[in-house]
């Protein structure tokens, strides 16, 4: 069968972007793709491991399970929209660096995302609520504790502040 | 994945006549979160997406103290689990939403999506089939609704004709001294759930006597597994840990599980009583308390 | 204790900002012009002839560039153990038969991967299918299934390509068994008569998976004009990947360059050659073109390696208070259809069981036996967590046999500091008896221990010891650094990344040794055509071998410009230091040159010398790096990393389900360069050692993996994690940089006893499999209350 590409119009990190996709595109595999965005990454194939994990219009999402298409007209944001223009690491990027929050890095841009998206819906959750939301998210190398006190950092910070 | 046209509706009205146009070589897309997985393994190659997930028609949460509850096929997951309005009036429903796999699938993933995926692991089916659920189905033939105990025949397979879709759940509205637990039973914390059950308990206003009591559960069965004759032995009777002990071993005997990687069917069934017997003594005691 | 600014501080990772955002680049990144994909056809049978294979149809689907089948590869052969004895015998795809499902037929390249994907679908392969055998001793029986016939090389061995004189020969397995070892000292019939006390039991540690985020890619890219052949991999030492690829695709080692990438997680899965990086250069050479293979999550379960199965006999002989005087270990290890590491991980569940007990009369036998099922190697831990599991449990069945307290009978058995071990191994450092004095008091075990029973609450306890690298060939390592214009470093060092810190406490201590902040070091790493010889970084040799050449390097760099200081400054060597990129007069500090001065001076005055200082390292500094390990002789490495663990569980009597409570690590890694990364090293194994008590493993069904995806296949997630407590427990490694030895490997396998051990403590019933599952725990709950 012969597929006609179909126009994908959506903001990325700020900024606006208009191209031609082939519809099974994933999201995942536009933005590593077609973008160059390679800081998503895939790693289970089946939405279980939340390393692809972006914000799309707030929410965190896998990316790997949603076509690319199905995002047309919204605003997605990926690990690569995290720090500002000028260099300076957001927050949660800050406090992983801090607390040795990640050791390979392969799944980091997801848990950023993931808690990046938390944070900004609960700006002070619990422990447990840290831990719940981020079940998404499969690690096997640092074994969750730094990352959750990392993140646990920036939400009483936050707290601090008001 | 194979190639496929992807078409892109707004309106149920749109979304009803492309798929009586398409049938079989369509297939209806709402959050995909299941959907995607099995395009990618090419476990299905329809010709034609669906896409209904701009239909804005069908996203809503309505509650009307007569009718109960009204909620649209495509409310995400993640909006029922955050609901104030089902945090107050069906909570076990919150609290069920917060075991559906991960936050991020949550956020995507719609409720009618997943019935329709009738998967027997998933939990929201049983949970809403404690609660009486019904679901409206619609198609450019007709409209109909269906009790959801009704809906599932076998694993991955539902009532659902080609040319159909799920636009709407339904839910009368809680009665007093009603009690609605969940319940699950993995080897981690989010994993897989072995047995899940969700229980009503109703109690009449001796608080003491069972009026109505539906028990079901997930994973036990190729379709969310009513446990009647369980429910049976309750009604009508007054409540204790005997009583409970023997309703949940009828209800671990109606199971009919499968062996997988995750359990085998005898530790199921083990599983099932166990859990039963748990979620049964907590639901009465929570109809006692309201 | 000497107060260090560099060292020993938990400073943030260099490899921090790439990986925070985005900008990491792994394999799968790599995306090079005019590049073709690759995908396997893969056996869906366990044992069968291959009768036909044709690929006429995939050939002539448009974008199609190249099918390959066994017919192309015909004879590569290779293996992580290639020795005169026992020749490797893995080969890239399948020749005559294939022998377990996953193994490679046909290799398609493609324009992109989903037309690579279809092609694979239009392969017609014809199979006649033979009897398979899935059990060991089941295979090792008369009449079994033979699933190969005589291995032989048409190439040398790669001992005899390291120099070791005898030449290879061919090797028959008879009764399928793939090898064996023997190692004995002491008298065992002796130490048994002696014994007040004696008990045999049986253990079981089955496959799991490294799984590493990352799946197993690479991008190989041959240029017909020069010959060499460019890849990206993940890998865990580039000479050994490199080394394979010169070997089966006859292409010069000097002409093959591993680039660095970030690797995403290893644990001993990626450092093996692997049959899609053999065919992915192959290919890329056939054509002329790059070629990216990306395997997929169930390719990695089904056809990369999982970790070894181990069915373990322990016979251990006790004295009335507990000291051990002989233990019997016999192993059958179910090594798959290709040998893999069984017969090295045999050998070295004896020798990291070494510096734990001095067990006085030992005899361990083990026998490797090829099964029609996927095949095994090294991880975390080599060998070492399953030995463990069956050691550390009996333990504590002999102390509930003889009344006694498992900390104490621990205790009273550990060697001693300055030990020299049977095989010549001398313990210089050893935190082990301050190790486990730490995680006994910290999970309250005099408190606990036997006393919450009623609450189904119990708290166990595990030990382990690990090479910091071995005498593997020749298990070195050198680095360089560079002194710069600006009076930073640059230090070229061939470790990867994959996680565990090398590129930030190597940098650590090239920093500290020439008094400059962290910031100073530029480093570049992981790549074989700019850093000098690695081969250190699997067998924990990464900090001990890589780290000391990184130290002796920067000593050589401080020496250089101390010397041309000294010939300044017009004082002794001895009384000047370095800081903050200046050489200065101890008693009078305002009296300093910079290193940019330094330098200059020595280009003009020394021949144009710009000081580069150059440090080398081997695990083991004995001439003979040929140690047998079939009998267990002969030195492996010169500092073994310790670690004891505890735990404290809660089980559900009525479901079987075990929760964690709280695990306890203390480590002996001899000296914490980086403690934040060793406090991610220690939490991490914590869980994965849960993982392994509690949860995992690759469970077959007639050969074929029916978990190999993260739905199936559970590992610890987020909310799983009980409170973990981290401890030291360092003895300062006199041969290690700074003090330091092994550290990322060891506390995995003392975490797998002290959970089962905890079991047992809570309800009383033992399960000699893990995982430890809720089924596997009910039913023996069961069993004990005499319901089944």
């Amino acid at each position: 069968m012969d597929i006609a590409k179909k126009i994908l119009k959506v903001n990325v990190n700020g900024r606006p972007y208009e191209l031609l996709i082939k519809p099974k595109t994933t999201l995942l595999q536009f933005l590593r793709n077609d973008l160059g965005l390679t800081g998503a990454k895939q790693a289970c194939m089946d939405n279980s491991c939340g390393a692809c994990t972006v914000i799309v219009d707030k929410m965190a999402v896998k990316a790997c399970s949603v076509l690319a298409l199905q995002v047309n007209g919204r605003e997605v944001m990926t690990v690569e929209g995290l720090a500002s223009r000028d260099g300076k690491l957001h927050p949660l990027q800050q406090a992983f660096l801090d607390y040795h929050a990640f050791q390979c890095g392969f799944c980091t841009p997801g848990k950023l995302m993931s808690s990046k998206a938390m944070l900004d819906e609960n700006p002070h959750p619990n422990e447990e609520e840290i831990r719940r939301d981020m079940e998404g998210n499969l690690c096997r190398c640092t074994g969750y504790t730094q990352y959750i006190e990392a993140i646990k950092a920036v939400a009483q910070k936050k707290e601090v502040a008001k | 994945m194979r190639d496929f046209e992807y078409l892109p509706t707004k309106t149920v009205k749109e979304a009803c006549a492309l798929i009586s146009q398409y049938k079989e070589e369509g297939k209806i897309l709402a959050g995909g979160q299941s959907l995607i997985t099995l395009l990618r393994q090419k476990l299905i190659s329809p010709s034609y997406l669906i896409d209904i997930k701009g239909v804005t028609e069908l996203d809503y949460l309505t509650f009307d103290e007569k009718k109960g509850l009204r909620m649209g096929a495509l409310t995400t997951h993640r909006a029922i689990e955050k609901s104030p309005l089902i945090q107050s009036k069906y909570p076990v429903l919150s609290e069920m939403e917060k075991s559906v796999a991960s936050v991020q699938t949550r956020n995507w993933g719609t409720i009618g999506g997943n019935l329709c995926s009738g998967d027997p692991i998933g939990d929201p089916a049983p949970s809403l089939i404690a609660l009486n659920g019904k679901i409206k189905i619609v198609s450019s033939r007709e409209e109909k609704i269906v009790p959801l105990a009704e809906f599932f025949t076998d694993y991955f397979t539902t009532i659902l004709e080609p040319d159909e879709i799920l636009t709407e759940i339904q839910l009368t509205p809680p009665v007093p001294h009603a009690g609605v637990v969940y319940m699950k039973f993995s080897t981690i914390e989010a994993g897989i759930k072995i047995v899940s059950t969700s229980t009503c308990i109703i109690l009449e206003s001796d608080k003491m006597t069972c009026r109505d009591a539906r028990i079901v559960m997930s994973a036990v069965a190729p379709v969310p597994l009513i446990a009647k004759k369980a429910g049976e032995l309750l009604i009508g009777k007054k409540i204790n840990d005997d009583l409970i002990a023997e309703a949940a071993q009828l209800a671990s005997g109606e199971t009919n599980p499968t062996s997988d990687v995750h359990g085998s069917a005898e530790f199921r069934r083990e599983i099932a009583k166990v859990l039963v017997r748990r979620a049964v003594k907590e639901a009465f005691e929570k109809a006692k308390r309201t | 204790m000497t107060e260090y600014s560099v060292v020993g501080k938990p400073l943030p990772r260099v490899d921090g900002i790439a990986k925070l955002t985005g900008q990491a680049k792994y394999t799968t990144d790599i995306v090079l012009p005019n590049m073709v994909y690759g995908k396997l056809l893969r056996s869906p049978l366990p044992h069968a002839k291959i009768v036909s294979i044709d690929i006429s149809k995939a050939e002539k689907l448009a974008g199609v560039e190249a099918v390959i089948t066994g017919k192309d590869t015909w004879g590569i052969r290779y293996g992580f153990v290639d020795t005169p004895t026992y020749p490797a015998e893995e080969r890239p795809l399948a020749e005559d038969k294939v022998r377990f499902v996953g193994e490679a037929v046909a290799a398609v390249a493609a324009v992109d991967p989903d037309i690579a994907e279809d092609a694979l679908d239009l392969i017609e392969v014809e199979y006649d299918p033979l009897p398979a055998v899935f059990d060991p001793e089941e295979a090792m029986k008369d009449g079994a299934p033979q699933i190969h016939g005589e291995i032989t090389r048409t190439t040398s061995c790669a001992w005899e390509d390291w120099g070791v004189a005898r030449k290879s020969h061919s090797y028959t397995p008879i009764n399928n068994v793939a090898g064996r070892v023997l190692i004995s000292y002491g008298d065992i019939e002796k130490g048994f008569a002696e014994a007040d006390h004696i008990r045999e039991d049986r253990f079981w540690s089955p496959a799991t998976s490294h799984m590493a985020m990352e799946p197993h890619t690479i991008v190989a890219s041959y240029d017909p004009f020069t010959g060499r052949l460019e890849v990206w991999l993940n890998h865990m030492a580039y000479e050994l990947k490199r080394y394979w690829l010169h070997k089966t695709l006859g292409i010069p080692i000097q002409k093959i360059r591993v680039h660095q990438t970030y690797i995403g997680g290893a644990f001993g899965g990626k450092a093996v050659i692997f049959d899609f990086e053999v065919l992915a250069g192959f290919i890329s050479r056939k054509l002329g073109k790059p070629v990216k293979i990306e395997l997929t999550r169930e390719e990695v379960f089904s056809s990369c390696r999982n970790s070894i199965r181990f069915d373990t006999t322990l016979k251990t002989g006790v004295k009335k208070d507990g000291t051990i005087v002989a233990q019997h270990v016999k192993v059958i290890v179910d090594a798959g259809a290709y040998k893999g590491s069984a017969a090295v991980a045999m050998f070295l569940s004896h020798q990291f069981s070494e510096p734990c007990f001095n067990r006085r009369n030992v005899r361990h036998e083990g026998v490797g036996v090829y099964t029609n099922k996927n095949f095994g190697f090294a991880k975390r831990g080599h060998g070492a967590p399953q030995n463990r599991f069956a050691v550390d449990s009996q333990i504590d069945m002999i102390c509930e046999d003889l009344g006694l307290d498992p900390v104490e009978v621990i205790l009273k058995n550990l060697r001693k500091k300055g030990d020299i071990l049977p095989n010549g191994d001398k313990l210089e450092s050893y935190g082990l008896p301050k190790c486990v004095q730490l995680v006994a008091d910290a999970i309250d075990w005099k408190q606990k221990r036997g006393k919450q029973r009623d609450k189904n609450r119990g708290v166990g306890i595990g030990i382990n010891g690990m090479f910091s690298g071995s005498g593997y060939w020749p298990f070195a390592c050198a680095a360089i650094v560079r002194l710069n214009h600006d009076g930073t470093i640059t230090l070229m060092e061939g470790d990867c990344e994959f996680g565990q810190g090398a590129d930030t406490t190597y940098s650590q201590i090239a920093a500290e040794e020439l008094g400059l902040p962290l910031e100073d070091v530029n480093l570049i790493s992981g790549d074989s055509e700019l850093c000098p010889m690695n081969y250190s970084n699997f067998l924990s040799g990464g900090m001990f071998v890589g780290g000391g050449a990184v130290w002796y390097a920067a000593h050589d760099l401080r020496q250089k410009i101390l010397k041309v200081g000294s010939e300044l400054l017009k004082v002794k060597m001895e009384d000047l230091d370095l800081k903050n990129r200046t050489v200065f007069i101890k008693a009078k500090p305002e009296k300093s040159l910079t290193f940019g001065e330094i330098l200059r001076y020595n280009v003009q005055k020394h021949l144009g010398d710009p000081l580069i200082g150059m440090g080398y390292k081997k695990a083991v500094p004995e001439i003979e790096f040929y140690p047998s390990l079939s009998k267990g002789t002969g030195r492996f490495t010169d500092a073994y990393g310790l670690a004891a663990a505890t735990a404290e569980v809660e089980v559900d009597r009525e479901t079987g389900r075990t929760k964690v409570l709280k695990i306890c690590i203390a480590d002996d890694c001899g000296y914490e360069i980086n403690p934040a990364s060793i406090y991610g090293q220690m939490v991490s194994q914590a869980v994965m050692g849960m993982g392994d008590a509690l949860l995992e493993e690759v469970i077959d069904e007639g050969g074929r993996v029916i978990n190999p995806n993260l739905v199936d296949y559970e590992i610890p997630r987020a909310f799983d994690v009980p409170e973990i407590v981290i401890l030291n427990g360092c003895d300062y490694e006199p041969k290690g940089p700074f003090g330091g030895k092994e550290a990322g490997e060891c506390a995995r396998a003392a975490v797998i006893p002290a959970i089962a051990n905890a079991i047992y403590d809570a309800v009383g019933v033992r399960v000699h499999r893990v995982p430890i599952t809720p089924e596997k725990l009910l039913n023996a709950l069961k069993v004990r209350e005499g319901k089944k």
